[in-house]
């Protein structure tokens, strides 16, 4: 029997992202790199280690090979004691066969047996998707405050905006009286972030009910808190002020990437008072040749520079060529740009490869994003 | 039972670093952006296998074991094997040089005896390699030696070695004053099992003695043959040595060799942010792990974690370690900065290229 927790969390991340499309070919999207040495589901991982909150469960189903793998036992985020721990929970076969997750809620019903194993107060909900930084003992504690069955971490996004979210209207106090996905005409501008905290009886109950509803799309926005709603049970706002991104597609992938550059970025990955953790390889320092200029830039262990990085995120094991001119770009772990080859205001994937002297990407702002894919080669004789 | 055990003698004399083990031992000097010394032989041994691993510490232990921890790091926290922390001997150091002293070894019997393997693999933990244990476990089984001793042909560099002279392909002799092409004695030996704990018995009684000092009177009896080694092996037990070998890493072929991905040099993690380059960063054939914020200028010089050079600070030929400050302005040559250290705005350093300087760790800094 596992010892009791207060608190563990359920972390969804069995989504494909599929407008990341070339970067999650093979791997989940909370797999993929992000700010130099980091991959997406670091943030959420850390927010738990930060906020002392040592079990967490995954929830797997696209490609999650190189996601488990990455995970490990979860001892880079410190969880890997005798009492917590990260646990990698794909969806598994019963007496009564075997089914995929069919919607978030559904990946947390088929594993009630899991959180029921440390019988917490609370289960936190989260996405593994998302980067901020977050403390969440701060929005149990409100949770409980408010005696409440449901909390719901919301931020205001401005009016213009709040009909692409899903929009909760409270009351003074905090409670939620209203829940509109993408609405028409929002009568608030207080969106959801996908990060709830239940108290288990609850969930428990709602999760149940829901799995027999044939209606439901089994999904926590949609159903479980409409559902939870419209039985009078007690939902509240956490209001959440501060950086927060949905890195769902290249330009938001690319463009919070870039703010990471700025002089004094909103979002400061250099804050060692809650670090960000993550799981890398011992690697060498990075080497910057005799010729090499890098400046505004972010670069992690393993890289080696002999060319120009203007403005750009380099990640672990990475190569500029002689010559080569890397500016306004995302480069993923063991990219190489080779020599004399020149990259604009692009994104390339794991292991990608621009040839000698190829030109990539462009420093039109009105064009997309270049993006060449995970292992692609780019420049003459390349696949692309 | 184990084909081989490991054990790291970290329990030696090293007057020669200087400074730069004011408050740690030799084997927990920090070396090549990110890397302690003892790395090297710690991850040698486990890229060879070896899951049972002693480490005769001296008294100023502290920086050593918070570095090795519980050897999760090398996969050495285990519950067969593992790591083991062993006691050296205080005093009884028999002659300068001495890095193998048989005390340290009949200190611990109880490690010895109870980890029972064919072979036992010796090193120093100042050796800067990445060495292929296997095989030379390997050579010495199919040759039958007692003892195989890793040479290397030496250079300039290698003057605190012992030299090796040989006849009809064994060791018959020993000798310091190493001059370059002898063949010298990398610090990394490996002894059949049986023979070692008969050595330890027959000599109790003058286990003052280093090993080799033992060995000198047995040549004539005792199987004890070299196995040459190539490519990038060195030892570090000076400054000047300390200083060069971390320049030696600004060669990329150098850090390819060392840095392999088929035996990978393990250490002790932290995480830290990708290093910042700001705006007016200027960067020139330089080594820097993650962690740093470079808005000044950096050229021919290593840096350790952490580091922080300030605008308008030139650092050039020289070693920074972890965590220090270079304020604004300030330059910097040929000096080795020990971990801590925060140098004032403006401030100028100047050591000889064959002369650096070495200004110490700032003990409490953090």
């Amino acid at each position: 029997m596992a010892k009791k927790k207060e608190c563990i969390a359920m972390l969804l991340a069995g989504g494909q992202g599929s407008r990341l499309g070339a970067l999650t070919k093979s791997v989940a999207k909370p797999a993929v790199s992000f700010g130099g040495k980091y991959r997406i589901i670091d943030f959420s991982l850390s927010n738990c280690a930060n906020s002392h909150i040592d079990t967490v469960g995954v929830l797997t189903q696209y490609r999650p090979l190189r996601l488990n793998a990455y995970l490990g036992n979860g001892h880079a985020w410190d969880m890997a004691g005798r009492d917590g721990g990260v646990f990698i929970l794909p969806p598994y076969a019963t007496e009564s066969g075997a089914e995929w997750y069919k919607g978030t809620a559904d990946a947390i019903f088929q594993n009630l047996d899991f959180i029921d194993l440390y019988d917490p107060g609370y289960v936190l909900i989260l996405s593994g998707d998302h980067i901020y930084r977050m403390d969440y003992q701060d929005m149990l504690r409100n949770h409980k405050e408010n005696n409440a069955d449901v909390s719901v971490s919301v931020m205001q996004v401005p009016w213009e905006e709040a009909s692409r979210f899903g929009i909760l209207t409270a009351d003074g106090e905090g409670r939620i009286l209203k829940f509109s996905e993408k609405p028409k005409n929002p009568d608030s501008n207080l969106a959801s972030m996908g990060i709830y905290i239940f108290s288990k009886e609850v969930l428990k109950k709602a999760l149940i009910e829901d799995s027999v509803d044939p209606e439901s799309e089994h999904d926590f926005g949609n159903n479980i808190i409409p559902k939870l709603l419209g039985e009078q049970k007690r939902l509240f706002t956490y209001e959440f002020k501060g950086f927060w991104k949905d890195v769902g597609t290249f330009g938001s992938y690319h463009q919070t990437n870039m703010e990471l550059l700025d002089e004094n970025p909103e979002f400061n990955i250099f804050d060692q008072d809650k670090p960000i953790l993550s799981n890398v390889n011992t690697r060498p320092p990075q080497y910057l040749g005799p010729n090499a200029k890098v400046h505004t830039s972010i670069v992690a262990d393993g890289s080696r520079i002999f060319g120009t990085v203007e403005h750009s995120v380099m990640s672990p094991d990475t190569f500029v060529g002689d010559g080569a001119v890397v500016t306004d770009s995302v480069i993923l772990p063991g990219a190489r740009i080779e020599a004399g080859a020149v990259v604009t205001r692009a994104i390339l994937g794991e292991n990608a490869v621009i040839v000698k002297n190829a030109v990539f990407g462009s420093a039109d702002g009105n064009v997309p994003i270049a993006v060449l894919g995970n292992e692609k080669v780019y420049g003459e004789g390349g696949a692309n | 039972m184990d084909k081989a055990i490991g054990i790291i003698n970290a329990n030696y004399d090293t007057p020669d670093l200087k400074e730069l083990i004011n408050g740690r031992t030799a084997a927990s000097v920090p070396f090549g952006g990110r890397y302690r010394m003892i790395d090297f032989a710690l991850s040698n041994m486990v890229n060879a296998d070896i899951t049972s691993v002693g480490i005769i510490t001296p008294y100023k232990y502290r920086s050593l074991l918070d570095h090795v921890g519980a050897g999760s790091e090398w996969n050495l926290d285990r519950k067969n094997g593992g790591l083991f922390v062993l006691p050296g001997s205080v005093f009884g150091i028999s002659s300068p040089g001495s890095r193998f002293l048989l005390r340290d070894f009949r200190r611990n019997m109880v490690f010895l005896s109870r980890a029972q393997a064919q072979y036992v693999v010796i090193t120093t933990a100042n050796v800067i390699a990445n060495m292929d244990y296997k095989a030379l476990i390997e050579e010495h089984e199919k040759s039958g030696a007692d003892v195989t001793m890793a040479t290397i042909t030496a250079t300039e560099a290698d003057q605190d070695l012992m030299g090796v002279e040989l006849e009809g392909g064994k060791v018959k002799a020993t000798f310091r004053g190493v001059k370059p092409g002898d063949e010298a004695f990398i610090d990394c030996f490996v002894v059949t099992y049986s023979l070692l704990l008969k050595i330890l018995e027959w000599y109790s009684a003058i286990d003052y003695l280093d090993f080799f000092e033992v060995l000198a009177g047995d040549y004539d009896k005792m199987d004890v043959r070299t196995s040459k080694v190539t490519g990038y092996v060195h030892s570090v037990y000076t400054a000047d040595n300390y200083f060069k070998r971390n320049m030696d890493l600004l060669d990329p072929c150098v850090v390819d060799e060392l840095f392999r991905d088929e035996r990978p040099v393990l250490t002790k993690i932290t995480d830290t942010a990708p290093t910042r380059y700001a705006e007016t960063a200027s960067v020139k054939n330089s080594l820097i792990p993650a962690g740093c914020m470079v808005d000044g200028t950096v050229e021919n010089s290593v840096l350790f974690r952490g580091v922080k050079i300030k605008k308008g600070a030139i650092v050039r030929n020289s070693v920074i370690m972890q965590s220090c400050t270079i304020g604004e302005n300030a330059v910097i040559e040929n000096v080795i900065i020990d971990r801590s250290n925060v140098i004032a705005p403006g401030t100028v350093m100047k050591g000889a290229s064959d002369a650096v300087l070495i200004m110490a760790k700032n003990e409490l800094g953090r």
